[in-house]
């Protein structure tokens, strides 16, 4: 192997200005030991933020491109585009679901200002109330968890708005959803008990789904790596869905707040479905583009998030 | 702000790239523009909308005339305002399906706030017909979209008049603060009885365990005119330095 070190400079993407030059660097260099040693030179743009392409207005290169694999001469060009502020994607899961864990329980407990004075600290007398709070809870402790020692990211980093935007989304539909079903003039399903017991059963299924999903996708995917592969169902039952769908486990969160909705019979719980319902299918159906587009041999039958429709 | 947005965002066809700034590819700036067909569709759409707000205004003039005071006028025009302004509902279609190159979102929220303004408040709360600022905002949006739909046409047919396009990117100066003004009028006129009436409300407890008050719901609409207002209005000033001067340097050369 040519073991000749070449050049690298690194232009503007929108002023074409030369903002860094490398003299000497190895031809097995990774996109990402190039970021390194552009920060040192610009330690304002730390690697995460930095997107480098061949082509001003072409893609962004992978970190684990090969400089010597790339169509580039000697000296290679490369084109920089600043990402904007960049903040990790764990961190940005960690705050936007340990939000509502803790929203809702300031409306459970009645805590002051919230509702009437006379119902400070009081508690409500309907069972499903309760139960309520218990599954918001463990979906969302269930969330944090899975974010800390289950999900494995291809992207380290997202830009930093995301954490508002998301923040205000999930922070704001948890206190919506949680003031009506603690209100003390909360209404209890029409169905009672029966009503309850289905839902429930439906939101505990769901959630065992979403999690048996999340597992067989974790161990599609070696730790540290960034591989895709198809996947496939397992022995588990709740993965069998990956005959119908590409992405099961939106399919299943979106069941879990279908559950969620008729458990409660709350009309913004049935809203925050439907929104996050919209915007999982917009993901599922992305995904499924791109599993497509990679692999020639993929399941047919498998439509992105609802068997058979969607 | 519904009548600075509606100056503002759809720049529409042919005379601008639109406020597309989510996801327009602008890498390739090839503009294909509409096909005939579709250029055909909306010189007609644009000219029936100039005509359609030219009824407006004669309806305007003539109740003037006929009544001698400028009270109340807004009975004379409120079938063809209704009809036009609700009509503008075809122009997030036009952005959905492509033939004009403006964003889908800002366009839905321009037309909506007008079709908000137009029934959620005036139609649905008849005390406030009489109220002067209607008049304000219906002058307003009157003269603004007479000029905005003649300056589609010309544009579409490639053959616009400096005087339309000094007039679109001019007379905002003055209709978007008298516009915004007759419509936060007329929703402040609207709120006692909306909370008299418990107009589109819904109280607790009801068995879908969800509340709204129209009420309040206004306030918030009123309140968001702050920080919208300004963004919109100084974006339709800094396009005018834009486009204004540019024309100015081409006709150096004529």
């Amino acid at each position: 192997a040519p073991c000749q070190p070449l050049k690298v400079e690194i232009l503007d993407a929108k002023t074409r200005e030369k903002l860094c030059f490398l003299d000497k660097v190895e031809p097995q260099a990774t996109i990402a030991e190039i970021k390194n040693l552009f920060t040192k030179t610009h330690p304002q743009w730390y690697p995460a933020r930095q997107s480098l392409r061949l082509d001003p207005k072409g893609k962004s290169l992978k970190d684990e491109d090969v400089l010597q694999k790339l169509p580039v001469g000697t000296t290679a060009t490369l084109y920089f585009r600043d990402l904007g502020a960049q903040i990790s994607w764990v961190t940005v899961f960690l705050t936007e679901y340990a939000g509502p864990l803790f929203i809702y329980l300031l409306f459970y407990f009645r805590v002051p200002f919230i509702y009437g004075h006379k119902y400070d600290f009081t508690s409500s007398r309907h069972t499903v109330v309760h139960l309520a709070c218990i599954c918001h809870s463990f979906h969302y402790i269930k969330r944090l968890l899975e974010t800390l020692f289950v999900h494995r990211f291809s992207h380290g980093t997202m830009p930093l708005r995301n954490i508002f935007k998301n923040c205000t989304y999930y922070w704001g539909f948890a206190a919506w959803m949680a003031y009506y079903i603690n209100h003390p003039l909360y209404t209890p399903p029409t169905y009672g008990a029966q009503q309850v017991k289905l839902a429930l059963a439906i939101f505990v299924i769901c959630q065992l789904g979403n999690f048996s999903i999340h597992m067989a996708l974790r161990d599609l995917r070696p730790a540290g790596s960034k591989t895709r592969k198809i996947p496939y169902p397992t022995k588990n039952p709740f993965t069998w869905l990956f005959l119908l769908v590409s992405c099961p486990n939106y399919t299943y969160e979106v069941g879990s707040w279908i559950g969620f909705a008729i458990m409660t019979q709350c009309l913004p719980v049935a809203l925050f479905s439907l929104v996050g319902f919209t915007q999982m299918t917009i993901w599922a159906k992305g995904k499924h583009r791109s599993y497509l587009k990679e692999f020639r041999d993929y399941p047919p039958l498998r439509m992105p998030i609802i068997p058979f429709l969607l | 702000m519904a009548a600075a947005a509606a100056t503002a965002a759809s720049k529409g066809n042919g005379g601008g790239g639109g406020r597309a700034g989510a996801g327009e590819a602008s890498s390739s700036r090839k503009k294909k523009g509409p096909g005939p067909l579709a250029t055909a569709y909306l010189v007609i759409y644009n000219v029936v909308m100039t005509a359609g707000w030219l009824v407006i205004a004669v309806g305007l003039v003539r109740a003037y005339l006929a009544k001698g005071s400028y009270h109340s006028l807004y009975y004379s025009i409120e079938k063809p305002l209704k009809f036009f302004q609700t009509g503008a509902l075809l122009e997030i279609l036009h952005c959905a399906i492509g033939i004009v190159p403006s964003s889908v979102v800002l366009t839905s929220f321009q037309v909506m706030s007008r079709v908000f303004l137009i029934w959620a408040v005036t139609h649905s709360v008849k005390e406030v017909q009489s109220e002067d600022s209607v008049l304000l905002f219906v002058i307003a949006w009157t003269i603004t979209e007479i000029i905005r739909y003649s300056f589609y046409t010309f544009s579409l047919l490639n053959h616009l008049p400096y005087l339309i396009k000094w007039a679109r990117y001019t007379l905002f100066i003055v209709l978007y603060p008298m516009g915004v003004s007759g419509e936060l009028l007329t929703i402040y006129a609207a709120l006692p009885f909306v909370r008299q009436a418990g107009l589109y409300s819904i109280s607790l407890p009801n068995k879908y365990n969800f509340s709204f008050d129209y009420y309040a719901f206004l306030i918030l609409i009123m309140i968001s005119y702050i920080p919208i207002f300004p963004q919109l209005y100084f974006h339709m000033i800094h396009q005018r330095r834009k486009i204004l001067s540019h024309t100015e340097e081409h006709k150096k050369f004529e």
